[in-house]
């Protein structure tokens, strides 16, 4: 199981949904992607992301107005 | 004598050659200063036309110019590609030779181009309009034999080089049929891997409506896996899947090989830059501009430009013992045409996000308007209009 960090910092819409689609792409089930955003709008694009991928949204932590989501890939066809 | 080096002939390439020789014209005739680019292309084309050559059938001679045309004069040119960068020793090599060239100051250029290791099967069947004029017109050709069928247009992955253009050409694809009266044989299907049509929730506001109005169907959050061309299918990573008869989607992009592996780029080759100034980080010297960055931010022309003229006033600026210094504010402005005479413009900064434009025939005349400027541009013929156009966004002082 591996982890991805995601640096989107600077980055606003797409940037960051951007960035978590490009490291998807390279990442298993089973992995975790880290994104790391200071675009509020990061968080219910990449919830709404999830639900439609079926990857699971693992939650969000905000501090000094940076947000770091965890995802836990889960929708690739196996 | 200081040495300035330019790596690619491109849109952000040559603007900062033509502002660099402006600026230095005396130093340049005095033999302080030299100018050179590297790439073996003896040609450029006008990218952004590919639409028009593969989807109304424009003579791709039209947006193709000998190179020698498009340079300042004072500008040297080496017609031959780099493949070794050397930023701490400051030096390059050109492909298959062993001589050093050292620079003081270097610009990477080199663009980005389409990919297709990432998503196997795509090329055989895909009909691809961001290679070369050459292929768009071949493109042309085989639209014209199309009666019938699913057309599968959009986004193949991520990223790629001008943000608007596949929805452009499910608009052009539409608009081509409608005036061949064959709309109601074919069925056209957009894809990408966002959840709306367009990722920017104010652009997809104004193109959602459009989709519905020209029944263009749509797929959003479709991670394109690979391509089965026996079975003519798209498979997403989620194992959905999807038919067509026809392929024209847009894959996703890489930098230059020679970038891939070095220090002073990301995993994926990016160059890592400052994104006011463009230094390459860890390097005041050196410099990239353009696609190659990985900057997020649109890979588009106008941002290779813009970020050429910060670079290119910030050399001459240290070459002449002044202080002024430009910073980039992150512009894009990306056309799309949403068919019929009509275009929105994609356009925001580090600091806006992008705007709300409505489709208007005044904006579809804006496009075409630099459409006829470009090659001009290229000299450097048109700062005072981009500087009335972009205004506090042409740069920041
Ligand atoms: C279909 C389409 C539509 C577009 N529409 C728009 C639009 O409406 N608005 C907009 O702003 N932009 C648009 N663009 C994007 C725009 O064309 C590019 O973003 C722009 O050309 C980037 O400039 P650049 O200098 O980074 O790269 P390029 O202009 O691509 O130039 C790169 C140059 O580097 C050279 N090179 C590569 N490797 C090497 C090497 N190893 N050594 C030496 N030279 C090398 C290449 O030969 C090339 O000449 C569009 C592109 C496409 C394909």
């Amino acid at each position: 199981m591996a982890t991805y960090n995601v640096d989107s910092r600077g980055t606003a819409c797409p940037g960051p949904i951007t960035d978590l689609i490009r490291a998807y792409r390279k990442a298993q089930n089973g992995d975790e992607i880290v994104l790391v955003a200071n675009d509020p709008g990061a968080v219910p694009d990449s919830k709404a992301w999830c639900e439609r991928t079926r990857n699971q949204f693992m939650g969000s932590k905000e501090a000094d107005r940076i947000f770091e989501i965890t995802i836990k890939v889960t929708g690739k066809k196996a | 004598m200081k040495k300035i080096a330019i790596i690619g002939s491109g849109a952000g390439g040559l603007i900062t050659s033509s502002k660099l020789a402006k600026d230095l014209s005396k130093q340049i005739r005095n033999e302080e200063v030299s100018i050179t680019i590297f790439d073996r292309n003896l040609e450029q084309e006008f990218q952004p036309g590919y639409l028009e050559v593969a989807f109304r059938g424009t003579d791709p001679a039209k947006i193709i110019r000998r190179v020698e045309g498009l340079v300042s004069p004072g500008v040297k040119l080496v017609y031959e590609n780099v493949e070794k960068v050397d930023l701490a020793d400051r030096y390059l090599q050109t492909e298959g030779s062993k001589e050093k060239y050292g620079f003081d100051y270097l610009i990477i250029s080199t663009g980005s181009s389409p990919d297709y290791k990432q998503i196997s099967g795509l090329r055989e069947d895909n009909m691809d309009f961001h290679t070369d004029a050459y292929n768009s017109n071949l493109i042309y050709q085989r639209i014209s034999k199309i009666k019938s069928g699913r057309i599968v247009v959009g986004i193949a992955g991520l990223p790629y080089k001008c943000p608007p253009s596949p929805n452009e050409s499910a608009f052009m694809l539409d608009e081509y049929f409608r005036k061949q009266g064959l709309r109601d044989n074919v069925e056209i299907t957009y894809i990408t891997p966002f959840t709306r049509i367009y990722s920017a929730e104010s652009i997809n506001e104004v193109i959602e409506p459009i989709y519905e109005k020209r029944s263009i169907g749509s797929v959003t959050a479709f991670n394109t896996d690979y391509v089965d061309t026996d079975r003519k299918e798209i498979n997403s990573m989620e194992g959905e899947t999807l038919k067509y008869d026809y392929l024209f989607l847009t894959p996703p992009h890489k930098t230059a090989s020679f970038l891939k592996g070095t220090e002073f780029s990301d995993e994926d080759g990016w160059v890592k830059v400052d994104r006011r100034d463009l230094h390459i980080t860890s390097y005041g010297d050196s410099f990239a501009i353009g696609d190659t960055t990985n900057l997020p931010i649109s890979k588009a022309g106008v941002e290779a430009h813009l970020e050429g003229i910060v670079v290119a006033n910030n050399i001459a600026a240290e070459i002449n013992g002044m202080e002024r210094k430009y910073r980039f504010t992150g512009r894009t402005q990306c056309s799309m045409e949403t068919g019929f005479h009509k275009a929105t413009f994609v356009v925001g900064t580090y600091d806006k996000p992008v705007e709300k434009i409505e489709p208007s025939t005044m904006n579809y005349m804006e496009k075409k308007v630099m459409e006829k400027i470009y090659w001009g541009s290229l000299h450097g013929h048109y700062e005072w209009l981009f500087k009335y156009h972009f205004k506090e966004d042409y740069f920041q002082d």
